[in-house]
């Protein structure tokens, strides 16, 4: 009686919570799988529709069109920035624990970009990257290096290098750039990490004549492997998912050509303004299913890699 | 003691300051009058606009003993957003303005009403009647109209009249005209360029195909038709520029062409002596030229000409879009919505709407408003401005068809001519054109599904 009075009376003071979790997560998590399997326009009721929304995006991944372009814009981007923020994130947060004069401030000052809004910055990165007028290409041009056209430009690296040989930055590039800007988040979590790591270990092997790159390879990063895996599972989910500052620099349109529509705008735009709400909700659907297999793969591999210290 | 007293008197100050904001609002939100119905009233109207917006609703108001509109101003670029998820929750607003081709999306889903389920029927026939061919077309699905136009954004060329004078060139009446000036100006094969006569913004492969005396989609057989050979046509001159100077230079143009939030009008420094844009920035170059007399300055000269056709194209064509009134599904006052429409836009109230023109700086629907005294004056003192009102007249002004699927339309025309501008790879415009077609095909046989 009395355990069965307390369990009573911890679910009274957890319903809260409870209530909120069915209502706004498991609801539209279910609701959303049965849309995908209709056509629905939020003013008509669902029509069901069977496997049709799935084949649809599956006939778009295979040419290459609508959902095809967007899973493989994103493709890009989390695979340049993802890899790219987890090295700048970790260089900077091994720079900023060198004992040096300042270092409080040079921390303050490099975790700074993460507490802007989003929207602020895609805004003022807008200005930046203006190929004309903006102060990024006038410090490029002073160094008499090329002249970007970063949002303008459907391009990017890695093809502009392979069809010309040029390295000529396009608009993903540009939105990697806006990405690395932000990796004050993942920095903060290094730096934690790293005051983890124990000074007997470098004390040890530096008696032994490790030098410092040699530390740095053997034993900090080793320990810090943990804190990379974490980092990588979570860049990978936010770049998949990132939204608002391709939405702003982009038009609201993936412009240009297309080039900036991620698998998330597509999804907005699918349900709210080509109010294909089935649609969208077989994209989210698939969206669910490649993250979570790439985080399980992730998971599987992180056993050979990933070093958790006794 | 002294803390206590500084606490009473921060309490005090907050309270007079919180007092002080709900006076605010009391003012703002004023009471519907006795014995008349509210017509609530959504629009994305900010800044001098929105007080353009309140003075008309002011106007109406004072002329009603029925209806009580009130405004709601939503600026930023959600409002249909947030009208649509409105209209699903059973809840909408009774009149909404939106300048999106959203119109046979919505029409076709129920979200909105055609006029001849709330107006008198002998009313809408007679604003089919008085609409401008391109207001009608803005507004019309499937031999309907949905919507009640209240002002009209053209393009035209602007050209830059002193920097003309200065390499001996004419504005351009032909196609020929504009590629002339463009060679001149900037002659294909340099390193760099200070200065461009003129490029094509790959945005308005829109405008062009209508010019080059394409049509991009066949009412009557409900099939796209933006691979027909005028818009294959327009694309590949466009991308002739591309050739030239390259797709970067493209590029770098595109930057300068209104992308971005409070960039100047580029003709006015000079560095294109064309460009293509709407009416609205008669107000910016009315604006440079009042600073450069108040320094003294020389005056510099600019004009407007219709897009220039090549042999074969059509006279004063172009794109055309605008501000729509739509009545949503499940309105509580449609009556009073369409006496508001009707004082807005001009039907029965020319005059009034000649003085809302004027006041907004925005071109009417009608010929009947244009006509009047008042616009007249004005015209007569705008003579820039006054070369749009004449284009909106015309036959040859087209909007994006009005079919379910039109932002996707109009965003997958946008995305080849970005392609074919802007791309690495050497354009194939015909293959470009024709894999859109069927894209945009199967998206719009998608949406009409919906409706069944």
């Amino acid at each position: 009686m009395s355990s069965t009075r307390n369990r009573i009376a911890g679910y009274a003071f957890a319903s809260p919570w409870l209530v909120g979790l069915v209502l706004l997560y498991l609801f539209p998590f279910a609701a959303s799988l049965y849309w995908s399997f209709c056509r629905y326009d939020l003013i008509n009721p669902p029509q069901w529709i069977g496997g049709e929304n799935y084949s649809r995006l599956a006939e778009e991944i295979a040419s290459g069109t609508g959902f095809g372009q967007a899973l493989g814009n994103t493709a890009y981007y989390a695979a340049v920035s993802v890899p790219l923020s987890i090295a700048l994130g970790i260089s900077l947060a091994v720079l900023l624990s060198l004992p040096v004069r300042g270092q409080a401030i040079f921390r303050t000052l490099f975790f700074l970009p993460s507490v802007i809004p989003v929207v602020a910055a895609s805004i003022l990165w807008m200005w930046l990257l203006d190929p004309t007028d903006g102060i990024v290409n006038y410090g490029l041009s002073s160094l008499g290096l090329g002249q970007p056209k970063w949002l303008e430009s459907p391009g990017n690296v890695f093809a502009a290098f392979w069809q010309t040989g040029s390295l000529a930055p396009g608009s993903k590039d540009a939105l990697v750039l806006m990405s690395l800007w932000g990796v004050g988040n993942f920095m903060v979590i290094y730096l934690a990490a790293l005051g983890d790591v124990p000074k007997s270990l470098y004390e040890a092997a530096q008696l032994d004549g490790a030098g410092p790159l040699r530390r740095f390879v053997h034993i900090t990063l080793p320990m810090l492997t943990p804190i990379i895996f974490f980092n990588l599972v979570m860049g990978l989910i936010q770049s998949v998912q990132a939204f608002t500052q391709i939405y702003i620099v982009s038009e609201g349109r993936g412009s240009p050509a297309g080039s900036t529509m991620m698998i998330s705008l597509q999804l907005f735009l699918s349900a709210f303004q080509h109010l294909d709400m089935g649609y969208a909700s077989a994209i989210a659907w698939l969206l669910f299913v490649l993250l979570l297999a790439a985080t399980l793969l992730l998971f599987r591999t992180s056993r050979r890699w990933v070093y958790y210290g006794g | 003691m002294h803390r206590s007293t500084l606490q009473i008197a921060a309490i005090l100050l907050l309270l007079g300051v919180v007092a002080y904001a709900a006076s605010l609002g009391d003012k703002q939100e004023q009471a519907t009058p006795p014995g008349r119905k509210e017509v609530l009233f959504w629009h994305f109207w900010g800044g001098a606009d929105r007080a353009t917006v309140e003075e008309i609703v002011r106007r109406f108001n004072e002329s009603q003993d029925e209806h009580f509109v009130r405004a709601i101003a939503m600026p930023g670029n959600n409002l249909d957003l947030k009208f649509f998820l409105a209209v699903a929750g059973g809840d909408p607003p009774d009149l909404l303005n939106i300048d999106d081709p959203v119109i046979a999306d919505w029409g076709a889903r129920g979200a909105i009403l055609p006029l001849d389920a709330f107006a008198p029927e002998h009313e809408v026939r007679q604003a089919e009647a008085w609409l401008f061919p391109a207001a009608r077309r803005l507004a019309t699905y499937e031999g309907r109209l949905y919507a009640l136009p209240n002002g009209l954004d053209i393009r035209a060329l602007y050209y830059h009249q002193t920097l003309l004078d200065q390499y001996g060139l004419q504005p351009p009446e032909t196609l020929a005209d504009l590629d002339k000036i463009e060679a001149t100006i900037a002659p294909p094969g340099l390193t760099s360029y200070e200065r461009h006569g003129y490029l094509p913004d790959s945005r308005r492969l829109w405008a062009w195909g209508y010019v080059f005396g394409g049509q991009f989609y066949d009412e009557a057989s409900q099939t796209v038709t933006a691979d027909d050979a005028q818009i294959d046509a327009a694309l590949q001159w466009m991308v002739g520029y591309r050739q030239r100077y390259g797709p970067a230079e493209i590029a770098a143009f595109r930057a300068g062409d209104q992308s971005l939030p409070g960039k100047a009008f580029p003709l006015l420094s000079g560095r294109y002596a064309v460009m293509m844009d709407g009416q609205w920035r008669v107000r910016d170059i009315r604006a440079y030229q009042a600073a450069q007399a108040e320094r003294g300055e020389p005056i510099t000269q600019f004009g407007v000409c219709p897009l220039p056709p090549p042999p074969g194209g059509r006279q004063r064509a172009g794109w055309v879009n605008g501000n729509n009134f739509v009545v949503p599904q499940g309105a509580r006052n449609a009556a009073g919505a369409w006496e508001f429409m009707k004082f807005w836009s001009g039907m029965g109230h020319e005059a009034e709407a000649a003085q809302t023109c004027v006041a907004g700086g925005w071109i009417p629907v009608s010929q009947q408003v244009a006509q009047q005294p008042q616009f007249q004056a004005f015209l007569k003192s705008e003579p820039l401005f006054a070369q749009f009102v004449e284009l909106a007249g015309s036959d040859n002004q087209y909007p994006i068809p009005v079919v379910p699927a039109g932002p996707f339309f109009n965003n997958e025309i946008k995305n080849v001519a970005e392609q074919a501008m802007l791309g690495a790879a050497e354009p194939d415009c015909e293959a470009m054109l024709r894999d859109a077609t069927r894209v945009i095909q199967r998206q719009i046989n998608a949406a009409r599904e919906s409706e069944e």
